[in-house]
């Protein structure tokens, strides 16, 4: 068959960020906003607009039958009439189009646009011919499976793909794992702190399965830090505050420290830690910006939130404390000793160094206090939080690490099964077997 | 999104990304796939700041016998290198040794990204020379240019793809190209049946300029029934394109082997958005309809309750 040959296609499509790309590269081909833009039509009730055939087709003699005269006449491919991605930010400015995004919160919430999306992502940026390829999907953790079955129905029944596997997002985290040297066996045990833009999740994973009734979610993620930066250059009246200048400096300067106090004492003796930021305006302005205690402030604010925020109290590091406390006891030990950080917001210096003490303390707290109340010694707990090259895009980079597998086709459900069985196959997938 | 663009658009983005004049060099390693089980592998082997730009197609075999290796030569012929291991035909593109300028540094992107349609368009150009050949022949005879006559040139088969070909043929007064299309799914057969018949009645009803389109089910066309590997199936159908002298005149044809050799995945990207179309519609009835059965579902009786939970009235 001719899809022996061909790379299987990845595509994890989060609620900010869209990544495509072929199984077996180690960063995806596309990174864009999951946005699409659509020709407004005149009925804003969103009913598709009545094809008929294009013009040419129609031929001069047929205008004037159709009831709807020239206008109907016109009509036929508006629904092809569509930008996804960066085209679809950049044509919203112009009259005619609106932006909207499919996904909210993880989960797809417009099916319509979902699928010509979809369309255009496989035949516009990946250019493959989706009989011809498996395809390895994302979905978040505690995605219902009607959804499940609805992505299904849609990638078999509209664009026929060969195979289909979809995947949590928290287990592929734990496969991008394997790359660091920290990680002597594959397991998919661990606890996956996933932070991108809007939120960051603390999903437990046992054996490749979520272990639901123990995910937190924080409302502290990306947005959040860059919103922090910002307000600290508005209280020094920096020359330019934009959202985007906060953004690079974030991104370049900021790194975890070990002690705020300490920080701030060394930032006091070593001048040389204050930087200076050269902001590009355009139109040839540019003026410098001082770059200060923000370096270590703003990635502290997953461990003392309460410098930024007034409802959310709980440090990163006890949540994750308790995450693995409320999952089943026989899994606490592996979910200690396999923490994996994920997402772009996880990429500060030192953090998972910082992490790994916070928790370390906690855990040597409860193990110290139940010594002295029992009287017995503990063996101990190990606690190790893993952080790797792979970071950025480690959901992705995951799917990309088990679809370039001998034994991924395997575990995909394939046209034929559906066509067997229905949509409700996808309800399972088999786990992959763990090398 | 009305036609598929020619070009791939990743390697454009990549490579315009290397080659933006502040661009950092960096190791690049991607397997890239394009329609029609092509693969492109994009990589630095030697160097950051050479780009090594490989391609594989699946019907190379039949493409070299119709002059590809002569074409890419001459398209890409300062930046060719010998092919890599287990693809068809390399490129090497310096960082170092860019042209200057940022539109032929941009023509050039645009060039590499054609490599597919470049390395497909072989048999076509082969076809339309010999068209001119056999025209010029047949001008100096004297013939008649509207009686058909059947010359004796050849077939070109080109086995794109697992079950399909294209087959290509050249006479004094035409271009013929089939396409054999073959359909996995029942629905898309339908689908597709629609669109072929709009192919045909198109040129019917008003652009009487376009290529004549035909098509047939089942029987392979009289043009290349003779040629070996034809298969006659139940589910393979057969579509055939006359180009007339119009569509092929000098300055049209390379236009129209892009148009042309892209064909198949412009026919089914067609089906599979219609049936996202049509889904779209089904969606929107169905809203419509529950709209309505939520309507007509009878009221609740509320049971009146004192403050104490007693109920009022008689049981």
């Amino acid at each position: 068959m001719s899809h022996l040959s061909t790379p299987a296609v990845v595509m994890g499509i989060g609620t900010g960020l869209t990544k495509l790309g072929f199984a077996g590269n180690d960063s995806p081909s596309f990174i864009f906003p999951t946005a699409i833009s659509t020709r407004n039509t005149g009925a804003a009730s969103g009913r598709p607009p009545t094809a008929a055939k294009p013009s040419f087709l129609s031929g001069p003699g047929a205008n004037s039958s159709s009831s709807g005269g020239n206008l109907a006449s016109k009509r036929g491919t508006e629904d092809l009439d569509f930008f996804i991605g960066q085209e679809a930010i950049d044509v919203s400015n112009t009259p005619g189009y609106g932006l909207n995004y499919p996904i909210r919160h993880g989960q797809i919430e417009n099916w319509d646009l979902m699928e010509r999306f979809w369309e255009n992502s496989i035949f516009k940026y990946l250019r493959c011919e989706p009989e011809d390829h498996y395809f390895l999907l994302t979905e978040p953790p505690l995605n219902p499976p009607e959804n499940r079955e609805m992505t299904a129905e849609i990638m078999f029944e509209t664009f026929n793909c060969a195979g289909l596997y979809i995947a949590v997002q928290a287990v592929l985290a734990l496969a991008a794992s394997w790359t660091s040297s920290k990680v002597q066996d594959r397991s998919l045990t661990g606890t996956v702190i996933d932070s991108g833009d809007g939120v960051t999740h603390v999903i437990p994973v046992a054996e490749g399965y979520v272990i639901a009734s123990a995910i937190k979610n924080i409302p502290i993620a990306g947005r959040d830090i860059t919103y922090f930066v910002q307000s600290l250059l508005r209280d020094r009246n920096e020359k330019d505050s934009s959202l985007r200048t906060a953004e690079k400096i974030k991104e370049e300067y900021c790194y975890v420290c070990p002690d705020i106090v300490k920080e701030f004492n060394r930032f006091d003796r070593e001048p040389e830690r204050f930087q200076k930021y050269l902001v590009d305006q355009g139109l040839g302005r540019k003026v410098t910006v001082d770059v200060g205690y923000e370096r270590f402030l703003a990635p502290e604010i997953f461990f003392n939130p309460e410098i930024a925020s007034s409802d959310f109290l709980t440090p990163l590091p006890e949540v994750v404390d308790t995450v693995i406390q409320n999952s089943p006891i026989d899994v606490r030990r592996g979910l200690y000793k396999n923490i994996v950080l994920s997402g772009g917001s996880t990429m500060f210096r030192d953090f998972g160094r910082r992490l790994q003490r916070d928790i370390k303390h906690i855990v040597d707290a409860r193990i110290h206090k139940s010594e002295e109340r029992s009287g017995a010694r503990s063996g101990g707990l190990d606690v190790q939080v893993i952080s790797h090259k792979k970071q950025r895009n480690a959901v992705w980079f995951g799917g990309s690490l088990l679809a370039q597998t001998a034994e991924f086709k395997g575990y995909c459900h394939t046209k034929k099964d559906y066509d067997e069985m229905g949509p409700g196959i996808v309800r399972q997938f088999s786990l992959f077997n763990v090398p | 999104m009305l036609l598929l663009q020619y070009h791939n658009l990743l390697i454009q983005s990549i490579l315009q990304e290397r080659f933006a004049p502040d661009a950092q060099p960096t190791l690049i390693d991607q397997v890239i796939s394009d329609f029609d089980n092509v693969t492109y592998h994009v990589s630095t082997p030697e160097s950051k700041t050479k780009i090594l730009i490989s391609l594989s197609v699946k019907c190379y075999k039949d493409l070299e016998k119709y002059g590809v290796t002569a074409l890419l030569q001459r398209e890409y012929e300062e930046y060719a290198v010998a092919p890599e291991a287990g693809y068809d035909f390399s490129i090497q593109v310096d960082l170092e040794n860019l042209p200057a300028t940022a539109e032929e540094k941009e023509t050039l992107i645009l060039k590499i990204a054609l490599l597919k349609r470049n390395a497909m368009a072989a048999p076509f150009e082969k076809a339309f020379a010999e068209f001119d050949r056999l025209a010029a022949e047949a001008a100096k005879n004297s013939l008649d240019l509207s009686v058909p006559e059947d010359s004796g040139s050849e077939v070109m088969a080109i086995h794109y793809r697992e079950e399909e070909s294209i087959y290509i043929r050249a006479s004094h007064d035409r271009v013929t190209v089939i396409f054999s299309v073959l359909f996995r799914e029942d629905t898309d057969r339908v689908f597709g049946k629609v669109f072929l018949q709009e192919f045909v009645d198109a040129r019917r009803r008003s652009i009487q300029n376009a290529p004549q389109v035909l098509y047939s089910n089942k029987e392979p066309p009289l043009e290349i029934r003779n040629v070996p590997g034809v298969s006659v199936k139940d589910d393979i159908s057969y579509v055939t394109f006359v180009l007339f002298p119009r569509h092929i005149a000098r300055d049209r044809r390379e236009n129209c082997i892009s148009h042309i050799q892209i064909f198949r995945d412009y026919f089914h990207y067609h089906i599979k958005c219609s049936k996202a179309y049509m889904h779209s519609r089904m969606r929107f009835r169905v809203a419509e309809f529950l709209k309505v059965l939520n309507r007509a579902k009878p009221e609740v009786e509320e049971e009146k309750k004192t403050s104490s939970g007693r109920r009022y009235g008689t049981r």
